[in-house]
């Protein structure tokens, strides 16, 4: 019984921890839903192949949030018509490459300068090699279809057919209901509240979720078999992946605890565990079931691992 | 029948507003009955309670006519259609009420690196007998001539901690974060009799500081000279 009831300590940890940053990331969320019609700004955003995702990685810097908090961020600026590039962008370096972060990340480590300008150029590298891998993949097989539904519904005519919209008698489905029409420039305050509510209360259960298998893995797989791997450079590296994997902490604590055990592991393994787990983890993984398909999540996840171990090699290289 | 479809359609046009007063009192409620402190660092409880609080508000304004429209709770297709996660995260809401987290400190920490994270500098400055448990752990680490601290007197409170292969300590655990991430701070206790209380009991320990030597090296050991049992800390967790 004492496992479970530690299992069961843990998750609530978690959950509750994480529970305030994903409503900040809603509310965020809504506040640039309501105050920047889609019409404006959204349109501006460059869909040049490079800027595209280095625009998203940089509006890290306006809205900042964890993990957590901006995949309801990112599905915002996708649904509202944003390039792929610019979402996946904002998506994938967001929640390193902000204030908070980047604070949390200088407060822990104020004696490794270096970790300070290679996590976030890091982050940077990473949302660019996961924007281009993604980039040959059409949306219909990279988007969820009720994202993809939404995204269309705000992409001009001239870009998507009314049979694509399905919101014309056309497109119109035979079994579900018509889909409203597009939305106003601003939407009322009634409808603003009813819809962040319902994006929360979607993000709440798979936030459940996804604390319930770390909490499990976690408590059930013995941190020190991991630690135990050694300290060769690069067992060393998978070691704190798996590890960034399985723990689940939001980036803008994870430095914290990357302190309990930098003294053990190498820099690039360091430097690993503080890139892999904003991008992918346990409880990342429920969340991004509201963005992407269950395929594009595993491509991500698996050039994230390769980027991510070929940087703490190098770094491993250049101060081993 | 009808009436019980009418039922069904009024609670699902009402559950968005229930699941978002549920989950607020949830934060609200686990700030006021002191379980944030066993389950997250302190700095972290303003947070949960203010998004406690917005969650209540939020709720409350699901009822509210919003500018001039209709409010939402009374705009929703209602339909009867009640979505499963929602029903799922109503249903994990309610078993963290009801069941309170009671971990055991020495599971959680037999599977933790021991490397601390600093503590603040001017602790130690403190007269030993004012060092919490914490406290000389960091200073024993960074001043490892034990030597120096020998016969100093000692008054630290913990629990008991057992892992595979060392000796009983007297320990606490350190959390940047959460729970998830708690790491032990424990010191070598010389039990009298060579017996260890039970694991996870709670005790305050007076004592002196003094140098044994084990396995060949030279190690800080408390020995007591009062040990009392102790209720677990309002607040066990330490920064």
């Amino acid at each position: 019984m004492a496992p479970l009831s530690t299992a069961w300590a843990i998750f609530q940890g978690l959950l509750l921890e994480a529970l305030p940053f994903l409503l900040l990331g809603v509310a965020i969320s809504a506040l640039a839903r309501w105050l920047l019609p889609q019409t404006g700004w959204i349109r501006l955003l460059p869909r040049q192949p490079l800027l595209a995702p280095v625009v998203g990685a940089l509006m890290g810097f306006a809205l900042p949030a964890c993990e957590c908090g901006n995949v309801p961020i990112a599905r915002r600026l996708i649904a509202s018509g944003a390039p792929l590039g610019t979402g996946f962008g904002f998506l994938f370096a967001a929640p390193v490459l902000n204030p908070i972060v980047i604070a949390s990340t200088w407060a822990a480590f104020p004696d490794q300068p270096w970790l300070l300008i290679a996590r976030p150029c890091g982050a940077f590298l990473i949302a660019l090699a996961l924007t281009f891998v993604l980039r040959p993949v059409p949306e219909h097989a990279l988007l969820t279809d009720a994202l993809l539904e939404e995204r269309r519904l705000s992409q001009p005519l001239a870009q998507v057919g009314l049979l694509e919209r399905r919101s014309g008698l056309l497109g119109a489905s035979a079994i579900e209901a018509p889909l409203p029409a597009p939305a106003p420039a601003r939407l009322a305050p009634a409808d603003l509240l009813a819809h962040s509510s319902r994006e929360f209360l979607d993000l709440l259960s798979l936030l459940v979720v996804g604390c319930a298998i770390a909490a499990s893995v976690q408590t059930f797989l013995p941190r020190s078999w991991l630690l135990a791997v050694g300290e060769a450079p690069t067992l060393s590296i998978l070691a704190l992946m798996l590890m960034a994997v399985v723990i689940s902490v939001c980036s803008s604590v994870d430095a914290f605890l990357a302190l309990g055990f930098a003294a053990q592991v190498t820099p690039g393994a360091l430097l690993a565990f503080l890139l892999l787990g904003p991008v992918v983890d346990l409880k990342l993984a429920g969340l991004f079931t509201v963005v992407l398909k269950p395929r594009a999540i595993a491509i991500t996840a698996v050039a994230a691992a390769m980027v991510v171990l070929l940087m703490g090699q190098w770094v491993n290289g250049l101060l081993l | 029948m009808g009436q019980w479809a009418a039922a069904v359609r009024v609670l699902a046009a009402m559950l968005p507003s229930l699941l978002l007063a549920l989950w607020g009192w949830l934060l609200l409620w686990s700030g006021w009955s002191g379980r944030l402190s066993l389950l997250l660092r302190e700095a972290f409880h303003p947070l949960v309670s203010l998004a406690g609080a917005l969650l209540l508000l939020l709720a409350v304004l699901w009822w509210l006519p919003l500018g001039r429209r209709r409010p939402p709770a009374l705009r929703l297709r209602a339909s009867g259609a009640v979505p499963w996660h929602w029903v799922l995260s109503a249903g994990a809401a309610a078993a963290v009420l009801a069941f309170p987290p009671a971990p055991s400190f020495s599971d959680l920490a037999a599977t933790r690196p021991t490397a601390l994270p600093d503590g603040p500098v001017l602790i130690f400055h403190l007269p030993p007998e004012q060092r919490s448990l914490t406290e000389w752990v960091r200073l024993l680490r960074s001043q490892p001539d034990p030597a120096l601290h020998d016969g100093a007197p000692v008054r630290i409170s913990g629990f008991v901690l057992e892992r595979s292969g060392q000796p009983p300590q007297l320990a606490r655990l350190l959390v940047r974060c959460c729970l998830a991430d708690a790491t032990p701070a424990g010191l070598d206790v010389a039990w009298p009799g060579g017996v260890a209380p039970a694991v996870n009991q709670w005790l305050e320990i007076d004592g002196t500081m003094t140098v044994k030597s084990v396995a060949g090296r030279q190690r800080p050991v408390v020995v007591p000279e009062r040990i009392t049992p102790i209720p677990r800390p309002e607040r066990p967790l330490e920064p």
